[in-house]
């Protein structure tokens, strides 16, 4: 009986074959998500007190929706890096549940390389699914394209990747990797593959304004599966010949499109998002399982010794916003040293916890560090760097978190005194500050683009026109380094471990006078 | 890079993200007060979005 069932699908599968290549009709559906970036639990996005999302309710939506059309999975990029769920198994735990999905394909998106490329060969070698990338070369373990059949239709998948990567992460994670012009290279694989095939999907994370730019500029792409803009297009849209979708960001959503061919051409289309629900009892049985499994280890890489304290951080709330500490000292060195800047300034408000005398243990450095900030490095003439330590110190009455938190410098102030005339005597290196003079200055993102009210970084950005990658790092006129792959807190781990043993001081960079 | 926010034009690095600019044009508290961005198109669109040079996004 059994293999008369399966005879009986061979030849139905033939006959669906030949009645396609005899002209006749066949209904295909994509399934897609993009920019994942392993939120694999429910979570409250920012703004909304409503739990969404969650890839184990995902995934039994999509095993409903194959049961009733021949389907492809397809991932648009930005999957294996972001939640702390990915990111401590360097997304590891990403591929698992996507080999577990039966995910048909994924394109590289820039945050693939965040991990370095031998990472990321790693994981590729895990997938049970093609990773694509045609605008990629120096990595042969992508795949420009490939070639489906389904009902009979042969169905090219290129994937193309923002040629922006290099600004987006660091140079280690790209060595002798160079991304081309999607455009180019589009254009290029659409001309040999629109005679061998009958459709032709352009699986994309170059964003949707440029999705919308390519269709416009390369004739033959019949559909764009496009990511990196977390763009939630609620119906597919039509720009000349090509649809487009873009199913939003963090599994919040799954993208449906179905499509009706003819004459290797497409003749019919419709799609929409369909959002993601947390129901109790609506479960992926198996990727719950996944997600579960990974999130007990998470406690155990949490509870990890990375080195130890001889002394009290100290990160108290009243202390970080109103005066110099030891842990603001110990975070705004590592922010110096690593980018290698003359001095260092954030917010004692970025910092949130204390950590004991003792083992340091990752979950301790995650906590005084739970925010989403990555390093920055800005020119600031000497007038810039006194108007932020100015800033920093005209909230004291109030404990704003815009305190500053300073390396490579010192400097005085008088709380007595009106806001925005309390600085005094500011050394850079022990040598009094020239007002002039340009000084390379570490930061965070938040406070890079004017967080906590923080002008001078911002201005200096505005003026930091034409930027380029020099050396494999993003430069502008001002901007010296942006690691944008890599959260501050994941930095700090790193530089314990390496260290095994730390006791910053409290040394009188910041002295409060009458 | 130069985008728009509310037809405000707001300069940020090329690698930063819709919530980068909403920072730099001081509206992040607005969505956390419940509103939202789209794009020209009417979109939505996420807060670690990526922005290109010259995009317009508008809060409300």
């Amino acid at each position: 009986m059994k293999r008369l069932s399966i005879a009986l699908c061979y030849t139905l599968l033939f006959l669906f074959s030949l009645s396609f290549a005899n002209g006749e009709q066949a209904e295909i559906r994509i399934l897609h998500v993009n920019d994942f970036h392993g939120f694999a639990e429910p979570y409250k996005p920012f703004g909304s007190n409503e739990r969404v999302g969650g890839i184990a309710y995902l995934a039994a939506k999509v095993e409903e929706l194959r049961k009733e059309k021949p389907s492809f999975l397809l991932s648009a990029g930005d999957m294996i890096q972001g939640n702390n769920w990915a990111n401590l198994f360097q997304g590891e735990s990403v591929i698992e549940l996507m080999n577990e999905m039966r995910f048909d394909a994924m394109v590289v998106g820039n945050h693939e390389f965040d991990f370095g490329p031998e990472v990321l060969k790693k994981r590729v070698s895990e997938a049970n699914f093609p990773v694509l990338g045609a605008n990629v070369e120096g990595l042969k373990i992508l795949t420009p394209y490939i070639i489906k059949e389904l009902r009979g239709a042969k169905i090219a998948i290129i994937g193309l990747v923002t040629e922006d990567v290099p600004i987006s992460t660091h140079p280690r994670n790209i060595p002798g990797i160079k991304f081309s012009s999607p455009m180019d290279t589009v254009e290029k694989y659409v001309k040999e593959l629109k005679n061998k095939t009958h459709m032709i999907v352009v699986l994309s994370h170059i964003g949707h304004p440029v999705d919308r730019i390519l269709a416009e500029k390369v004739k033959g792409i019949d559909v764009i599966v496009g990511g990196h803009s977390h763009t939630k297009v609620t119906k597919p849209v039509k720009v000349g010949d090509t649809i487009i979708v873009q199913a939003w960001e963090y599994g919040r959503a799954l993208g449906l499109l179905d499509l009706t061919l003819k004459d290797g051409k497409i003749v019919r289309f419709e799609g929409y998002l369909e959002e993601t629900k947390p129901k109790i009892g609506k479960e992926d049985q198996k990727v719950l399982a996944i997600v579960e499994k990974y999130k007990q280890k998470m406690d155990a890489v949490l509870n990890r010794e990375v080195g130890e304290a001889d002394v009290d951080l100290d990160g108290e709330r009243g202390n970080v916003r109103k005066k110099e500490t030891n842990l603001g000292n110990f975070i705004a060195d590592i922010l110096k040293d690593v980018s290698k800047a003359d001095v260092a300034i954030i917010n004692g408000g970025g910092i949130r916890a204390s950590i004991k005398k003792g083992e340091i243990r990752v979950k301790e450095i995650y906590t005084a560090l739970p925010f989403d900030n990555y390093i920055v490095a800005i020119k600031l003439t000497g007038r810039q760097i006194r108007e932020a330590l100015e800033h920093g110190v005209s909230g004291i009455e109030e404990e704003e978190g815009r305190f500053p938190q300073v390396s490579g410098l010192t400097f005085k102030y008088s709380p007595f005194d009106k806001r925005g005339s309390r600085v005094r005597e500011v050394l850079v290196a022990g040598r009094p500050i020239h007002l002039e003079k340009e000084y390379i200055v570490a930061t965070h993102d938040f406070l890079a683009v004017g967080g906590d009210g923080y002008k001078a970084f911002g201005e200096a950005i505005k003026t930091s026109r034409d930027f380029s990658v020099i050396g494999g790092m993003m430069k502008g006129k001002k901007v010296v380094y942006s690691d944008s792959g890599r959260w501050l807190r994941d930095v700090v781990v790193e530089y314990i471990k390496e260290k095994g043993r730390v006791a910053p001081k409290a040394e009188g960079r910041i002295k409060e006078i009458r | 890079m130069k985008v728009f926010i509310n037809d405000k034009a707001i300069h940020v690095l090329p690698d930063m993200t819709v919530k980068h600019a909403l920072i730099r044009a001081g509206l992040l508290k607005e969505i956390e007060d419940s509103k939202k961005v789209y794009d020209e198109w009417g979109n939505e669109v996420g807060l670690e979005g990526a922005l290109s040079e010259g995009i317009k996004i508008y809060v409300r």
